[in-house]
C-alpha cells in the first residue's frame, strides 16, 4: 500500500491549464468518490487551488492509481490524458508524502511562505472526510500535515516578511508610525495598486482614507470601493496637510506633487511625519521630497527592492523549513510501516509473549516446591494457552492481508492492543520497547492475590495437566 | 560583605554580557522569543546588581555612591532599572541593543576604578546628599535610555531614507514607537533631574558653598536641564515631532556624558568625591 500525488501545479502548468482542471467544491468531492467507486484507491482526496489541482490516492498499486486520477482529470477538464501528461506529476510512497508536507507549508508555493495554503488543503481534507473518501490512513495523514504548516510557520521566520509590493509599502508605513490609530490615507490618483493598498492599510487599522483624482468621478468610484470619502483634485495642498500616508498613481507625465508643496503642507501639520509612496511611471512624486525633514518617499522600485530582500529572507528561511518536512516525514514513515500486517502479527505475539513470561516471573518465587519438569509444563501450558488465543486474530489477519481494508483490522488490533505505532519494523519488532511497558502495566492493573490463593492456584492448574 | 558584593556584581555583568548576545542574535535572527528570554537574563542580572549594591552599602557602612567605582555601578544599575520598567510599559525591545552595550561599558570603567569601601567624609553625611545621588542616578537612567532610543531613531531614518530598509525592518522599532519612547523616559527623568539639583542647591547653600553657582558642572547640569525642558515643552506643543526630538535627546546625552566623564573628575570645584 503506498501514497500517491499526482497533479499540476504552477511549476508545470500554465494558468489556462489550471483553469481547465480547477475542481469546485462538489467537484473535488466527485472526482475523489470515483476514485474510490473505481478501486484504484482506497482512500482520496482532492486538492484543487488556483496553483495546482492534486489528487491524493492510498492504494496498493501505484501505477493503477495514477493512471485513474489522470484519467478522472482529463475527463473533469473535458481534454485527452495525452494532454495533460506533459504538465503531470506523480510521486508515490515517501516522495507523494513529502509533497504533502511541502504542499501545506507552503514551500511548493508560487510565492513561498504565503498563508493560504494551509487553510485550503484543511477544507479540501474536512471535505473527503465528511464524504467519506478518507480512513486511518489519509485521517492521521493529512491532520499530521496540517500540523507540519503549522510547524513550519512557528518555527521559521517563513511567512513574516511581505513579499508584494502593496504590503510593503504597508510594513514600510508601520515602520514609520509605529501603530496606525487615527491616521489618514490620500490617495491620489485611481490605480490597481493604490487600491490595493488601501485595502492593506485598511486591514492595518486606517480608518480615513482621502480619494482624489484629476476626474472626480472616478475619485467617486474607487473612494465607493475602499470606502473612502472623495475630494477635489484642486485642493490638493490642503488635503496633503491633513493626511499622514499618500499614495500616487496618476498617469501625469510630471511630478505632481514637489518639494515646495510637500514644506508647506509639513508647516501646517506642525512636522508631523508623512510617508510618501510613488506607484507611478513616470513617477508623481518630487524624488526631492525624502530630504524634508519627516518626509519619507518610496517609489515603486524601492518597494520593489524591499520585495526582492524579503523574497531572499524567505527562500533562506525555506531551508529550515525543509529540514522540519524531512524530520516530520520520519516520523509519520514509521507509523505507516507499522500499518502492515507481518510486523504487526510479531508485535502483538511478542506483546502478549512478555506479559506472560512477566506473569511467570511474578510467580516465580512461589512455585519454589515445583521439580523442573513440572514447570516446564508450567511454561507450556501457558505458552499454549497464549498461542490459542492468538491462533484466530493471527489467522484472520492473515486473510485480510491481501485485502484493501487490510490496514483498518491492523490499525484496529494496534489500538486494541495498545501496540505502538512508532518502531515497529520488521526486524526491529522484538526491540520494541513499548511491549515491556504494556506487559508492566497489565500486572499492574491486575488485583494484588492473597499469596496463598495464587500458588494454590497454579499448583493445582499445574498437577491438572500433569 | 565585599566579597559577596563583588561576587554578586560579576554575576549580573556575565548576565548582562549574555543578554546582549541574545539581544544581538536577536537583531540578526529575528526572533521575538530570543527577546523575552533577553529580558529575563536581565532582570536576573538585575536582582543580582541589587544584591551586590546592598552588599557593598552593608560592607561599607553607609549608600554606596562614594567614589568612581561605586557611583558608575549605581548608574548602570539605575539604566537597567529604568530600562525595564520603560520596556514593560511600551514593550519597545530593541532598545536593549543600545542599553547593554552602556551598562557593560559602565561595568568595565567601574571595575577599572575599584576601589574597597571608605567611610564617607563628614560632608557627605547628610541625607539630602543621599536625596541629591539617589534622585539625579534615577534621572541619569531615564535620560541615557531617552537619548539611546534617539541614537537608534536617528540610525532607523537615516536607513530608512537610504533605502536601507531591510535592516530596520522587523529589527528596530517603529519611529513613531521610538519617539513616544524618548518623550516618556524624558518625562519620568526630567522632575528627577529637577528634584535632584534643587536638593544639590539646597544642600549647597545651606553649607554655604562658594561661588557654587559658576561651577562648571553646575553650570552644565542647568544647560542639560534647559534642554529637556524645551524638549518636552515643543513635544508637549506636538509640533517637535520626529527627528527634532532625536536630536535633543542626543545632544542631552552628550552633556550628561561630558559632566560625567569630563567635568566631574576635571573641572568641576566640588564634586569630585563624587566620581
Amino acid at each position: 500500500m503506498l501514497v500517491v500525488v499526482t497533479g499540476i501545479s504552477h511549476k508545470t502548468a500554465p494558468l489556462e491549464l489550471r483553469e481547465r482542471l480547477a475542481l469546485d467544491e462538489d467537484g473535488s468531492l466527485r472526482v475523489a468518490q470515483e476514485l474510490l467507486d473505481g478501486g484504484a484507491a482506497c482512500e482520496a482526496v482532492a486538492l484543487s487551488t488556483c496553483n495546482r489541482t492534486e489528487l491524493y490516492m492510498y492504494g496498493r498499486d501505484s501505477l493503477a492509481a495514477r493512471q485513474a486520477a489522470v484519467e478522472r482529470l482529463a475527463q473533469h477538464a473535458g481534454a485527452a490524458v495525452g494532454e495533460l501528461e506533459p504538465s503531470l506529476y506523480s510521486y508515490s510512497g515517501d516522495a507523494a508524502i513529502a509533497h504533502l508536507f511541502r504542499v501545506t507549508s507552503s514551500l511548493d508555493s508560487m510565492v513561498v511562505g504565503e498563508a493560504q495554503i494551509v487553510a485550503q488543503m484543511k477544507a479540501a481534507y474536512q471535505q473527503a472526510c465528511e464524504g467519506g473518501c478518507t480512513s486511518v490512513v489519509f485521517n492521521r495523514l493529512f491532520r499530521h500535515a496540517l500540523e507540519v504548516g503549522k510547524r513550519v510557520r512557528t518555527e521559521t521566520a517563513i511567512g513574516e516578511r511581505p513579499v508584494s509590493v502593496s504590503s510593503a509599502a504597508v510594513e514600510l508605513a508601520l515602520q514609520v508610525f509605529g501603530k496606525f490609530k487615527d491616521h489618514t490615507v490620500l490617495i491620489v490618483g485611481a490605480g490597481e495598486t493604490s487600491e490595493l493598498t488601501a485595502t492593506h492599510l485598511k486591514a492595518h487599522g486606517i480608518e480615513k482614507i482621502l480619494v482624489t483624482n484629476r476626474t472626480f468621478g472616478a475619485a467617486e468610484e474607487l473612494a465607493r470601493r475602499v470606502g473612502g470619502r472623495a475630494v477635489p483634485f484642486e485642493d490638493l495642498e490642503g488635503h496633503l496637510a491633513a493626511a499622514d500616508i499618500v499614495i500616487s498613481s496618476t498617469a501625469a507625465p510630471h511630478y505632481v506633487i514637489t518639494r515646495e508643496r510637500v514644506e508647506r503642507s509639513l508647516r501646517h501639520r506642525r512636522h508631523r511625519p508623512i510617508f510618501f509612496i510613488d506607484i507611478a511611471v513616470p513617477r508623481d512624486l518630487d524624488p526631492e521630497i525624502n530630504r524634508v525633514r519627516n518626509a519619507y518617499l518610496y517609489d515603486i522600485d524601492d518597494l520593489q527592492h524591499v520585495v526582492e530582500q524579503n523574497r531572499g529572507e524567505r527562500e533562506k528561511e525555506a531551508h529550515h523549513a525543509e529540514r522540519i518536512v524531512e524530520e516530520e516525514l520520519r516520523s509519520v514513515n514509521d507509523w505507516l510501516r507499522s500499518l502492515e500486517v507481518v510486523p504487526t502479527i510479531a508485535t502483538l505475539r511478542d506483546t502478549v509473549e512478555q506479559i506472560r513470561r512477566a506473569e511467570l516471573e511474578r510467580l516465580g518465587g512461589k512455585l519454589g516446591d515445583l521439580t523442573d519438569e513440572q514447570r516446564a509444563q508450567v511454561d507450556m501450558l501457558t505458552a499454549s494457552i497464549v498461542n490459542k488465543i492468538l491462533h484466530m486474530p493471527t489467522v484472520k489477519m492473515k486473510e485480510v492481508a491481501g485485502s484493501e481494508e487490510c490496514y483498518v483490522y491492523v490499525d484496529a488490533v494496534r489500538t486494541l492492543f495498545d501496540l505502538s505505532g512508532n518502531g515497529a519494523a520488521p526486524d526491529g519488532a522484538a526491540d520494541d520497547p513499548v511491549p515491556d511497558a504494556a506487559a508492566d502495566d497489565h500486572a499492574a492493573a491486575d488485583p494484588p492475590d492473597p499469596p496463598g490463593a495464587t500458588v494454590h492456584h497454579l499448583r493445582g492448574t499445574g498437577t491438572d495437566n500433569a | 560583605m565585599e566579597h559577596a558584593s563583588v561576587i554578586f556584581l560579576w554575576i549580573a555583568y556575565l548576565l548582562y554580557a549574555g543578554t546582549f548576545a541574545v539581544f544581538v542574535v536577536q537583531f540578526l535572527t529575528k526572533s521575538p522569543t530570543l527577546t523575552r528570554v533577553g529580558l529575563v537574563v536581565a532582570a536576573v542580572g538585575l536582582v543580582f546588581q541589587t544584591l551586590a549594591i546592598i552588599f557593598r552599602g552593608f560592607s561599607a557602612g553607609h549608600v554606596p555612591f562614594v567614589g568612581a567605582y561605586e557611583s558608575l555601578v549605581m548608574v548602570a544599575w539605575s539604566i537597567v532599572l529604568v530600562w525595564h520598567v520603560l520596556e514593560s510599559f511600551t514593550r519597545m525591545r530593541a532598545v536593549g541593543l543600545y542599553v547593554l552595550p552602556v551598562v557593560l561599558i559602565l561595568l568595565t570603567v567601574a571595575w577599572v576604578e575599584y576601589k574597597p569601601p571608605v567611610q564617607l567624609v563628614p560632608a557627605l553625611r547628610s541625607d539630602i546628599v543621599i536625596l541629591h545621588v539617589i534622585v539625579l542616578l534615577i534621572a541619569i537612567g531615564c535620560l541615557y535610555v531617552a537619548g539611546g532610543a534617539g541614537i537608534i531613531y536617528l540610525i532607523e531614518e537615516a536607513l530608512l531614507r537610504r533605502r536601507m530598509a531591510g535592516g530596520v525592518l522587523g529589527r528596530l522599532p517603529s519611529l513613531g514607537s521610538l519617539e513616544k519612547l524618548i518623550y516618556h523616559a524624558t518625562l519620568l527623568g526630567l522632575p528627577f533631574l529637577t528634584a535632584g539639583m534643587l536638593a544639590g542647591i539646597i544642600r549647597a547653600e545651606t553649607f554655604n558653598v562658594p561661588h557654587w553657582w559658576v561651577d562648571p558642572m553646575v553650570l552644565l547640569a542647568l544647560f542639560a536641564w534647559a534642554l529637556y525642558a524645551v524638549l518636552l515643552w515643543g513635544r508637549m506643543r506636538a509640533d517637535w515631532v520626529g527627528s527634532r526630538i532625536a536630536w535633543l535627546a542626543l545632544t542631552g546625552l552628550v552633556v550628561l556624558l561630558v559632566i560625567r566623564f569630563a567635568a566631574v573628575p576635571y573641572l568641576s570645584g566640588f564634586h569630585t568625591y563624587g566620581g
